[in-house]
């Protein structure tokens, strides 16, 4: 084949990375002036398809540049490098209410990019060039290690090198089971973790008590490669239930740091957490619809907020605390809860432990950076072979900021606390 | 003897003075220096020669190893990003969380394909924060000195005890490197024994982006493997030739291909897949033609945006082919090589005599080791085989390694362009040369062998490359990002 001149050329740099690493995806040797479409395909584990697309317009040298240039629509319009990635949704045609989570972490997401002549129906299109990324969840060198005795299921993370480190224990929220991601991505940074299974998926259903946990807690602070004294807990939705009890009541176990993403706290007194779902259950009457016959279930944590007969007592807590919430969460009362333990954490004298970030427009799942944003997903209710879509909230280009942002200072927190600091007494 | 010498001599010759390759003390000290540590060290007012290595050591046993590490202190964090990188790609490499200005060293070591450990090492100091940089901060000691981001691997040696001769080449393109990054205490010499690792890193160096197929081309007699970039195409080409080392090269194609280009690794000589006897060169004009046909007749290959490189005797091949087989690449690259056969010719399709029977121009060093430089001194090719330039009809690209002891790249490049001028065409030419750099200019990032193991039988013979390192690793970045510009320019637009 023969042309008057050889066609685009799209790269993406770099073309291996860590999920929460950006990249720069820049085409060149276009027309110049001309109207493009950058699209980012990837077919998920469960065998969706996802994409997210933006329109450009090359300039007079025949580049557009992703992390530079404006798009003017498609799943993104502005200024946005990375919303390949955040603003990616299930191609028309697929099923409803899907969501994006790597379940097998010692492979990378492959997320095909390529350009298209035009602003409109590129789906019928050649395209111009693509270029393939790799995002990775885990660093090379990371050992996975899983753990599985009588109390604990999970997997242990634990980073390159001789070591000791400074540990988290991650602990996911309802309906997620046993969840890598998250664990695999900490000790990418540095981090041993640990990400325990106690919710099937499906579920909020448990057969453990907090006790699970402390004795989670302590096979990491008791692993040879931690440093025992440098343990923190990182929790989410109803997993933060968990860790603010370890955080201010166990006496057992003392982390040293707690974060908490979409808090909740409260349970039933009567059967511990393994009681939350009939907890929720009597609330049921609570879950309003919106105009989609999406679930919120906010109300049904309003309602808790005052009735529930056990939360934690944030008065009693011992070492830092970071929420991180998001202001449209439909899913839970996230703001009204954090409210309630600032009164208390104040009252208590101990304001100077308590951290907030509360973001905008975002919603119940902040994920890692640049992960796609999900407003509503299905959900499998166990026990009643029903399927319902729960809405989450955020609009996702707020969220997926939130995402990013909060995940740095998530870290920075982390290390902080648990990394030696210059400035710390030895 | 030496402050007086150094107005008179170049920097380049103070570069044995600072080599110690047997660890004749406690601390082995190994600095190739920079010309930019050249420059921090005259303004530090050390007189180069034996008296730095005086110095320097001094200083090193005065830090000596840091006794502060304890069970209640966290381990310090050593990151390395990106941390899966293509081997032409900087990658950043930090150290936080250790005590304010403290010594420490950071130890890079990997296993080749063969399975031979290579290593290197580098002294930094934390600054008040705790925190160092490869990107920012220089190392004052080790394998290389001064600021060098990518100084770990370019530096890189085979470790103590291992085969001698050896260069590193990567044969199989599909896995990566793995790179593993220490960070120990102290100014230390790692071999030297008493090491306490901090922390670590492992990077993984690739030859090939995701997406690149890797297809073994072995039709029409042609013995090769063809990379083709991901995406529908069509792309622009490249036909790759390496020297008389022979056998079949992929990694230098794998990255081109990683670049966009399609790219052909073309074997002539020394693979047991081509024809006759194996100490020669069996194949003419008319292989190489097929070749660069097949890259042309490729539907993902645009086939007037076809250029090709050579090294060494690849040098020849690239020019013999753009201008006696009829093929018209639209640009050329040369590294370090002649314009005419090192070989005599046995027909006038460019087959050639045994190749070690000529061994008139070869030279010894005092260690026994072959130099082959002279073998292509224009004046010792055989006139027959000379490159008639003034057909030549598309850019050219010279790169020369001045201190190149396997070729006569110098001559040979002021004879090409001598040539090119008479016939009217100097505008096709461009010459890069680069000082302290030797034979091997490769893709960046790679370790420089001055010399390695050439034959086993039928008696052992290591020839010489030349290049010192720090000159050589700068060669190489330059003239890769070089190349990539000048492809781009006559492939693309």
């Amino acid at each position: 084949m023969s042309l008057r001149s050889p066609p685009p050329i799209l790269s993406v740099r770099p073309s291996r990375a860590l999920v929460d690493e950006p990249f720069e995806v820049s085409v060149e040797n276009l027309p110049p002036g001309g109207p493009v479409t950058v699209r980012s395909l990837h077919r998920s584990e469960d065998g969706d398809d996802w994409e997210a697309y933006g329109r450009y317009v090359s300039d007079h040298s025949g580049k557009v540049s992703v992390s530079e240039d404006l798009s003017f629509g498609g799943t993104f319009s502005g200024k946005q490098p990375m919303a390949l990635l955040w603003s990616m949704r299930p191609v028309p045609g697929s099923r409803s209410g899907l969501r994006l989570r790597k379940l097998k972490v010692t492979t990378p997401m492959l997320v095909n990019i390529s350009v298209y002549r035009g602003h409109n129906d590129f789906r019928d299109q050649t395209p111009l060039a693509s270029a393939v990324t790799e995002r990775w969840y885990m660093a090379p060198g990371v050992h996975r290690v899983d753990i599985r005795q009588e109390e604990v299921q999970g997997t242990l993370f634990i980073p390159p090198g001789p070591g000791p480190f400074p540990g988290v224990l991650d602990i996911w929220g309802g309906w997620g089971g046993l969840l890598e991601y998250r664990s695999a991505l900490l000790a990418s940074r540095g981090f041993a973790s640990l990400t325990v299974e106690y919710l099937k998926p499906g579920e909020l259903q448990t057969d453990l008590e907090f006790s699970s946990f402390e004795a989670a807690f302590n096979i990491l602070k008791d692993h040879p490669k931690v440093l025992s004294d440098r343990v923190g807990v990182l929790g989410s939705s109803a997993g933060s239930i968990v860790t603010l009890y370890l955080a201010a009541e166990s006496t057992a176990v003392q982390p040293r740091c707690v974060v908490c993403i979409s808090n909740a706290n409260c349970y039933p007194h009567e059967s511990g957490l393994s009681g939350i779902q009939h907890l929720l259950a009597k609330k049921f009457d609570k879950i309003r619809l919106d105009e989609n016959n999406h679930e919120i279930w906010r109300g049904i944590g309003l309602a808790l907020l005052d009735d529930a007969p056990y939360k934690v007592d944030m008065g009693k807590i011992r070492s830092p605390v970071l929420l991180v919430n998001g202001r449209d969460d439909q899913n839970w009362p996230v703001l009204e809860t954090a409210d309630r333990m600032a009164q208390v954490v104040g009252a208590a004298g101990k304001a100077h432990l308590l951290y907030r970030l509360d973001y905008p427009n975002t919603g119940h799942q902040i994920e890692p950076p640049f992960s796609p944003h999900f407003r509503a997903t299905n959900l499998a209710i166990d026990g009643t072979k029903d399927k319902a879509i729960l809405l989450w909230g955020g609009e996702t280009k707020a969220h997926s900021e939130a995402q990013e942002d909060s995940w740095k200072k998530i870290l920075s927190f982390l290390r902080q606390h648990l990394y030696c600091s210059p400035k710390a007494k030895i | 003897m030496v402050t007086d010498a150094l107005s008179n001599i170049s920097l380049f010759d103070l570069f044995p003075l600072l080599f110690a390759e047997r660890a004749t003390d406690a601390v082995m000290f190994r600095a190739h220096a920079s010309v930019k540590a050249m420059g921090q060290l005259t303004d530090m007012k050390i007189k180069p020669g034996c008296s730095v290595y005086r110095k320097l050591a001094g200083l090193q046993r005065l830090t000596g190893k840091v006794p502060w590490i304890s069970s209640t202190r966290p381990a310090p964090l050593l990151t390395a990003a990106p941390v899966r990188a293509l081997v032409d790609e900087q990658i950043s490499i930090r150290g936080r969380f250790l005590p304010p200005r403290c010594p420490v060293t950071v130890w890079a070591r990997m296993h080749s394909d063969e399975g031979d450990l290579w290593e290197s090492f580098a002294h930094y100091n934390s600054n008040e924060s705790g925190a160092f940089s490869l990107t920012g901060d220089p190392s004052v000691g080790g394998s290389y000195l001064g600021c060098e981001p990518m100084g770990l691997f370019w530096s890189m040696q085979p470790a103590p005890g291992g085969r001698e001769g050896l260069r590193l080449r990567k044969k199989n393109v599909e896995t990566p490197y793995l790179v593993h990054i220490s960070l120990l205490g102290g100014h230390v010499s790692p071999s030297g024994g008493q090491i306490s690792e901090l922390a670590a890193v492992t990077a993984e160096r690739w030859y090939m982006a995701p997406g690149v197929k890797r297809i073994a081309i072995h039709q029409n007699g042609i013995v090769g493997t063809m990379f083709v970039p991901p995406g529908p195409g069509p792309f622009p080409a490249m036909l790759d030739l390496w020297g008389m080392g022979g056998g079949l090269q992929e990694y230098r194609s794998s990255l081109l291909a990683s670049k966009g280009y399609v790219s052909l690794s073309l074997a002539y000589f020394g693979h047991k897949d081509l024809p006759g006897p194996p100490d020669r060169i069996n194949v003419g004009d008319l292989y190489f033609k097929a070749a660069f046909r097949l890259l042309q007749d490729h539907p993902q290959v645009v086939s007037d945006r076809i250029g090709i490189i050579g090294l060494s005797f690849g040098c020849y091949l690239t020019l013999r082919i753009a201008t006696r087989t009829g093929v018209k690449p639209s640009c050329l690259v040369c590294i370090n090589g002649p314009m005419g056969s090192t070989v005599p010719l046995t027909d006038s399709d460019g087959r050639t005599d045994q190749f070690d029977s000529f061994q008139q121009y070869w030279t010894f060093d005092d260690e026994g080791r072959v130099i082959f430089k002279d073998v292509s001194l224009p004046a010792n090719l055989p006139p027959d085989s000379f490159v008639k330039l003034e057909k030549l009809d598309c850019p050219l690209m010279y790169i020369v390694g001045e201190d190149d002891l396997s070729a006569s790249s110098t001559e040979n490049a002021d004879l090409i362009e001598e040539n090119l001028r008479t016939a009217g065409k100097s505008h096709l030419f461009t010459r890069l040369s680069y000082p302290g750099a030797g034979h091997l200019i490769e893709p960046p990032y790679s370790p420089n062998a001055r010399s390695s193991m050439w034959s086993v039988k039928p008696k052992k013979l290591i020839t010489m490359w030349g290049g010192h390192p720090a000159p050589h690793a700068a060669a190489q970045e330059d003239a890769w990002k070089k190349i990539l510009d000048y492809l781009e320019k006559h492939l693309r637009s």
